[in-house]
């Protein structure tokens, strides 16, 4: 237990380093809620729309950050740090775990003064549906930073790592609840509707809205929202480890 | 004068190296589009799609055109200026080659985006497109420049990437690329944003760009010369001082 709280702390002490990246996502967090989501909340029919708005840019930020321990264990391998990792008195299975917590964990604690910011602007009606949200969250962020480390071990070549996170960062969180709610994406696709129905993101951004009760505009019951990241925290943790556990084996990242 | 096309030609290699940097991009813009501004139409009052296609096109121009300063800055900081300096180019051929090699690559980079946003919206007659490659050429190398200036300021990647993170935002969210300029003054006007803000989304090059091609295309807002203006106001000077500092950072002393 002791050597997987190293290997978390050592992730958060990874991410701390990034300055300018988490300088400019928090930039970028205020350009959109105050800037984005004032004008838009104007724009648009859908009444409360600035709170939902600043609900989902929080979910976005959490899974663009959650996402980021991807980037990490690629620029590891392709630095020839795995080797440095492999050579210390942790087991694989410690590394794997530490760093899906790692990942998780170092992710909601940036988000967390940001969530709290738009908790502010919200309000709290109920704190005990905020916790469950919370816990919910957590999972999530978990999910996802299993879910990149999956990708990450699993495509070898730079190029197409970057590429594909590109267009899944694009496309996820456009076919999810997080900007637009279910309705107005049903009625213009249902295609569209299908995919942002089975999306983490939509199951996440339902959760945080319901805790900060703002529950008209919730796509499922928060029961189903909870157990859809439960699914998904347990199916992507479980690979992300496995599958890193085993591409430590023999230099399998190479 | 000869060697400019060399210096592009150069600039235009590289930029094809970012495969991963475009396929991010493309996907995004695509997404943005095809999913974004669709969604979108159905909560607004007016046909979202049409508005946001020429936004997206002048968004597309600006990222690429703007990623020439993050290869200046990178020169800037290893001293490759030297290996620049040896070359049979005279400084003013090196400096306006860059400027120009951004611009190109803006245009290159956008020009599937307008051809799409004309076959959705209409084709506008030869002059009107003649009137519209001109400006967006122009507003390239703007931003192509503005992006050198910012990248020979500082030898620090951080206060780069914090300077270039704060223009982007600045430039992108207090323009019409997303919400027309009535919105915003109105917006303005009931003191929910600062005056400032409206001041700047009015004479933002980029607003003029997409305001441009949204003249000729849906009529809204009507065509002024003034557009063309504000660009030309925009970008000759910052083409002008870009170039005194790219030679200047040339010559210094270290």
């Amino acid at each position: 237990m002791r050597k997987i709280l190293l290997v978390i702390e050592r992730d958060l002490k990874t991410f701390l380093n990034h300055k300018i990246l988490l300088l400019m996502r928090a930039l970028w967090f205020i350009a959109q809620i105050l800037l984005f989501g004032l004008i838009a909340s104007r724009m648009v029919v859908v009444p409360n729309y600035f709170e939902y708005y600043a609900a989902g840019v929080t979910i976005i930020i959490l899974y663009s950050t959650a996402v980021y321990i991807g980037y990490d264990i690629y620029e590891e391998a392709e630095h020839g740090i795995v080797e440095y990792l492999l050579s210390l008195p942790v087991s694989r299975k410690e590394l794997a775990i530490g760093r899906s917590i790692g990942g998780g964990l170092r992710s909601f604690i940036y988000v967390a003064p940001l969530m709290g910011i738009v908790l502010a602007l919200l309000g709290v009606s109920n704190p005990l549906l905020l916790l469950v949200a919370f816990f919910s969250l957590f999972l999530f962020s978990f999910g996802v930073a299993g879910m990149s480390m999956t990708l990450a071990m699993g495509i070898k070549s730079a190029d197409k790592f970057d590429i594909l996170m590109g267009v899944l960062d694009a496309l996820i969180v456009r076919l999810s609840t997080v900007m637009y709610p279910q309705i107005f994406i049903q009625q213009t696709n249902p295609f569209y509707a299908d995919i942002a129905n089975f999306n983490p993101l939509t199951f996440a951004s339902d959760l945080f809205r319901w805790g900060a009760g703002l529950e008209q505009y919730i796509t499922f019951s928060p029961l189903v929202s909870i157990m859809a990241i439960i699914l998904f925290f347990s199916t992507f943790t479980f690979i992300g480890v496995v599958f890193y556990e085993r591409k430590l084996e023999g230099g399998g990242w190479e | 004068m000869n060697v400019i096309p060399y210096i592009i030609e150069r600039d235009l290699r590289r930029f094809y190296r970012y495969k991963w940097w475009l396929a991010g991009m493309i996907s995004m813009n695509l997404a943005d589009l095809f999913i974004l501004a669709l969604v979108y139409t159905k909560m607004v009052k007016f046909d979202y799609f049409k508005f946001f296609s020429p936004g997206v096109t002048v968004t597309a121009l600006f990222a690429a055109a703007f990623m020439i300063g993050r290869e200046v800055n990178w020169e800037v900081r290893r001293d490759y200026y030297h290996y620049l300096l040896s070359l049979p180019i005279k400084r003013w051929e090196l400096a306006f080659g860059r400027i120009l090699s951004g611009g190109l690559r803006g245009m290159v980079y956008m020009s599937p985006l307008l051809l799409t946003t004309f076959a959705f919206l209409g084709f506008p007659n030869p002059w009107q497109i003649l009137l519209i490659l001109f400006a967006l050429f122009l507003l390239s190398l703007g931003i192509s420049a503005l992006s050198i200036t910012i990248a020979t300021s500082t030898d620090n990647f951080e206060k780069f990437a914090v300077m270039r993170g704060v223009t982007y935002y600045l430039l992108f969210f207090c323009s019409t690329v997303f919400y027309p300029l009535d919105l915003i003054k109105d917006i303005s006007k009931q003191g929910i944003i600062p005056p400032f803000l409206a001041t700047l989304a009015e004479i933002n090059p980029l607003s003029c760009g997409a305001d441009l091609i949204r003249s000729f295309l849906i009529g809204k807002p009507p065509f002024s010369i003034n557009l063309v203006f504000s660009i030309v106001i925009f970008s000759l000077p910052i083409i002008a001082i870009s170039s005194l500092t790219y030679v200047k950072i040339l010559q210094r002393q270290r």
